[in-house]
């Protein structure tokens, strides 16, 4: 443990947020104040929004990790691509609809997780790199307060910003050099095999992690949260496909078709024809049509 | 009071349903998902609207799709895949019907008879069970699947395996065919065109070849609903238990509703003996809770919520048997690449298998690419060439067991999904205590707290891994066989798909549920009628067509014990699903 100070940006720079203010060169009100942090105060939600934005950068470095394009999150990851991929797909959207309006993840593990980023795993030390914005010790502790707050409270942050702060603590903690650089999260700018790292901590339910959201969870829960992680970090893997080659981006719900071609058809040079039919019966096996009742 | 009340129109409730109809009984159904009752109109047959777990039109949950669906604690790296609403998970299914092997039933003396489950078998034999198959099978009907592209690469792969042809209904030996399928044999323009005109029914009839099997069937266009062509139980079982009174001599209609959640089986004292006395449901759109009484109660929700309706019943458990014993196939995922167009987006799902009595069996899948890229992704193995969560395993495939991430995603799906050709492995895994469906501390939803499916893939008996290797090896020789230029095996975590025998019945009141007739050891006039009752994983095969022929073994037993009334299979003859009669009454009905 260090000074407060130093705490402080240990936690800030892990959940991505010193990185994203100096990626985003986002004005944060400046002025040092015991933070009272309703709804009401500036801060909560100038917060709010730049943990929106990094839930969507870090989903972006999600979605190419899975299905690549000539974007440049694949550049970073080291992996680019010349036909379309996930970002064409408009994957991260699915990946935030789905996380924030249909996962019927409950609140409880929701916020021990973020419990746990705010608290435990800010006794794990990390390397704070160069290149951080240098932030007055004051507003360092308001922005502090003003996230733990966030973190802490059930429900008060969108799904897709508890899994984006998740995956950027495990990022810092993979390569301590991405918690500065291009993009706005620490986990978009792994490389592919870093990232691959982050999973593989993931689905070893990593003991650290564990540790520190299970002591965030009321009795009856604890003993769970491995278990939801590796099926977490699994959905994430397996929803970015699907969501990329799947009809989504371009389905109209009123006509119950599809606007135009989905990237993922392309990619995956597939034709639905008319959906009623196709010319494709070949007969039966060896002229076969039904075998004996024995 | 009613008859029976059935929870569940699923593929065991509507069975239970058409044929307690058929006798006359008042039946109450409550289904916990809705009725699709105009699917042309309601199902795009695309993927994510269809197959999206979270907000699908087959999902599990409630009606309105802009509310959660149904969460259940996955505590592993798993994907548990059910289906709600009337036809329950036979609304996404192939409509691939084999039988059991002969091994599963008790009294088989065969010369593999070791190799089996033998801890675990049916508690009456294959020929006791014959009558039922035979009932079912001409009920749906089941037919010999026509074949198309992908199914003639798959056979063509098949005929390099050394294996014979089966050309029975009973699997007697390791042996390969085209499915046994409760899908219509094309007739007409069906399967000869790929003009959306030229596929109206009557002009077109049976399987049109679409490629949506797993999206719901309803076509041909225009067919009325029990001419659709996969028989799933929206389709066939259902619309005979709804329509009852004109096709079966003193047979009554059904009641039937939607969107309503059973939340309790009540119970009461009756001479010293605990007996099911009634339901207690919660109307999903209105939030209205009912009660209503029957002579006997009939569950069929399904593996995960049997047992959990059953904990939130607080109904007695004394050998711990409730939720335990969980099969599932223990699924495994291998495919080749080729070089030609072999087809896989066309055709009924699956049309061929090979079998492998004391193994479990391999068939043939056919996807749409975003369900395609999600099985690419899904595996036990880590990522391949990155990480293998200590598995990773090497064999007759190529390079290691793992998920496809990142550029070898893309080049893989890039050779077009038409060029991919799937074998799923279904493994004749062992019944287990440790692989159970017990209560979540998680918070509890509107209906009770929440069912927890614990799968523990790396604990399986010895004899399901050896089961699940060698089906792979297997896969992987089939696909080498039929032409495939690189094969590849996932390693699928639990993806409980078919899911049974959490209730399940057995010879031993230490160890099972129900008893052979199907009603609760703990509860009179308690039945379980569905694929959590079957007593073990019938050996592979896909298990409906098992369940639904016990469940009708099980609704003469209800007859017989508790209505006065005498079995009808062994000297009668079943109406075919399909017959016209049911059709105008379902016209008329407006359904």
């Amino acid at each position: 443990m260090g000074t407060p100070q130093v705490d402080r940006r240990f936690f800030l720079t892990r959940v991505g947020v010193l990185g994203a203010l100096a990626a985003a060169g986002t004005a944060v009100p400046g002025v040092a104040r015991a933070v009272t942090t309703g709804p009401a105060d500036p801060l909560v939600g100038v917060v709010s929004k730049l943990l929106a934005e990094l839930a969507r950068d870090t989903l972006n470095g999600l979605a190419v990790f899975v299905v690549p394009g000539p974007d440049g999150y694949s550049r970073t990851q080291g992996t680019p691509r010349s036909e379309p991929g996930a970002m064409e797909a408009k994957t991260p959207d699915f990946l935030i609809e789905s996380l924030d309006n249909y996962v019927p993840m409950p609140d409880q593990i929701a916020a021990a997780v973020g419990r746990a980023l705010a608290n435990g795993l800010a006794d794990v030390p990390i390397v704070v790199p160069n290149g951080l914005p240098l932030i007055p010790n004051a507003l360092l502790a308001d922005l502090d307060d003003v996230i733990k707050l966030l973190l802490r409270n059930d429900s008060a942050l969108p799904l897709s910003a508890v899994i984006a702060l998740l995956l950027n603590t495990q990022a810092v903690r993979v390569d301590p050099s991405s918690a500065v650089g291009p993009h706005l999260s620490p986990f978009s700018r792994l490389s592919f095999a870093k990232k691959a790292e982050v999973f593989e901590l993931l689905e070893h339910a990593d003991p650290q992690l564990v540790k520190a959201i299970d002591a965030e969870l009321p009795e009856p829960l604890k003993g769970t949260v491995s278990g939801i992680l590796q099926f977490i970090a699994g959905a994430l893997l397996e929803f970015s496909a699907f969501g990329t080659f799947c009809e989504w981006s371009t389905f109209d719900a009123d006509k119950l078709t599809v606007s135009k071609r989905p990237v993922g058809w392309d990619l995956a040079k597939y034709d639905p024809g008319s959906m009623d039919g196709w010319d494709e019966f070949k007969g039966y096996y060896q002229g076969r049509q039904k075998v004996s009742a024995r | 009071m009613r008859d029976v009340i059935i929870i569940g129109a699923g593929g065991g409730g509507a069975v239970a349903a058409k044929e307690l109809a058929a006798q006359g009984l008042d039946v109450l159904v409550i289904e916990g998902g809705p009725r699709h009752a105009k699917p042309r109109e309601q199902w795009s047959r695309l993927e994510n609207d269809a197959n999206n777990p979270l907000t699908g039109y087959l999902r599990v949950g409630q009606e309105d799709r802009s509310k959660p669906a149904a969460y259940r604690e996955l505590p592993q790296n798993s994907f548990l895949w059910q289906v709600s609403g009337v036809g329950g998970t036979t609304q996404h299914y192939f409509g691939n019907s084999p039988r059991a092997y002969p091994g599963v039933f008790g009294g088989y003396d065969g010369p593999d008879a070791a190799l089996y489950d033998v801890e675990h078998l049916f508690p009456y034999s294959y020929s006791e069970m014959v009558p039922y198959y035979e009932w079912v099978e001409t009920t749906l009907p089941v037919q010999t699947a026509a074949v198309g592209t992908k199914e003639s690469v798959y056979l063509q792969g098949c005929e390099t395996l050394g294996l014979p042809v089966q050309k029975t209904k009973t699997t007697l030996e390791a042996s390969y065919r085209p499915q046994e399928n409760a899908i219509l044999q094309p007739g007409g323009t069906a399967g000869k065109t790929n003009d959306a005109n030229l596929l109206k029914f009557p002009q077109a009839t049976g399987c049109t070849f679409c490629g949506h099997c797993f999206q719901g069937c309803a076509s041909p266009a225009g067919a009325p609903r029990n001419l659709a062509a996969k028989r799933s139980t929206d389709n066939s079982y259902m619309p005979m238990a709804l329509t009852a009174e004109t096709w079966a001599q003193g047979g009554k209609a059904v009641e039937l509703v939607t969107d309503a959640t059973v939340t309790k089986v009540r119970t009461e004292d009756v001479r010293g003996e605990l007996t099911a006395r009634g339901v207690t449901w919660l109307d999903n759109r209105t939030g209205m809770v009912h009660t209503e009484d029957a002579k006997v109660v009939v569950m069929a929700g399904g593996a995960v919520e049997n047992p959990r309706l059953w904990f939130n019943s607080d109904l007695p458990n004394p050998n711990d048997w409730v939720g335990r014993g969980f099969t599932d196939h223990y699924l495994d995922w291998t495919f080749g690449v080729f070089e030609e167009n072999v087809g896989s987006s066309k055709g009924p799902a699956s049309a061929a298998r090979t079998d492998y009595p004391g193994y479990g069996m391999n068939m043939n899948v056919g996807l749409m690419p975003g369900i395609e890229a999600f099985t690419m992704t899904f595996s036990d193995s880590g990522i391949r060439g990155q990480y293998t969560n200590g598995r990773g395993m090497s064999g007759e495939w190529d390079g290691k067991t793992g998920r496809l991430i990142g550029p070898e995603l893309k080049d893989v799906l890039g050779h077009g999904l038409d060029n991919i050709l799937n074998v799923v492995s279904i493994v004749d895994d062992d019944v287990s205590p440790i692989n159970r469906v017990t209560l979540s501390t998680l918070p509890a939803d509107e209906n009770g707290p929440i069912p927890k499916v614990r799968f523990d893939n790396r604990h399986r008996t010895a004899r399901s891994q050896r089961n699940r290797e060698f089906l792979a090896r297997e896969a992987a020789r089939l696909l080498k066989g039929a032409g495939a230029k690189k094969v590849y095996r996932m390693d699928f975590p639990a993806l409980p798909l078919h899911v049974h025998s959490t209730m399940r019945m057995g010879e031993s009141e230490k160890d099972s549920v129900v008893d052979h007739s199907g009603e609760t050891r703990a509860v009179k006039r308690l039945f379980i009628a569905d694929n959590s009752a079957l007593p073990n994983s019938v050996g592979g095969p896909n298990p409906t067509l098992t369940m639904q022929a016990m469940v009708t073994r099980i609704s003469e037993h209800i007859v017989t014990r508790y209505f006065d009334g005498e079995a009808w299979v062994a000297k009668g003859s079943p109406v075919l699903s399909t017959d016209s009669r049911i059709s105008r009454r379902l016209v008329e009905l407006g359904l």
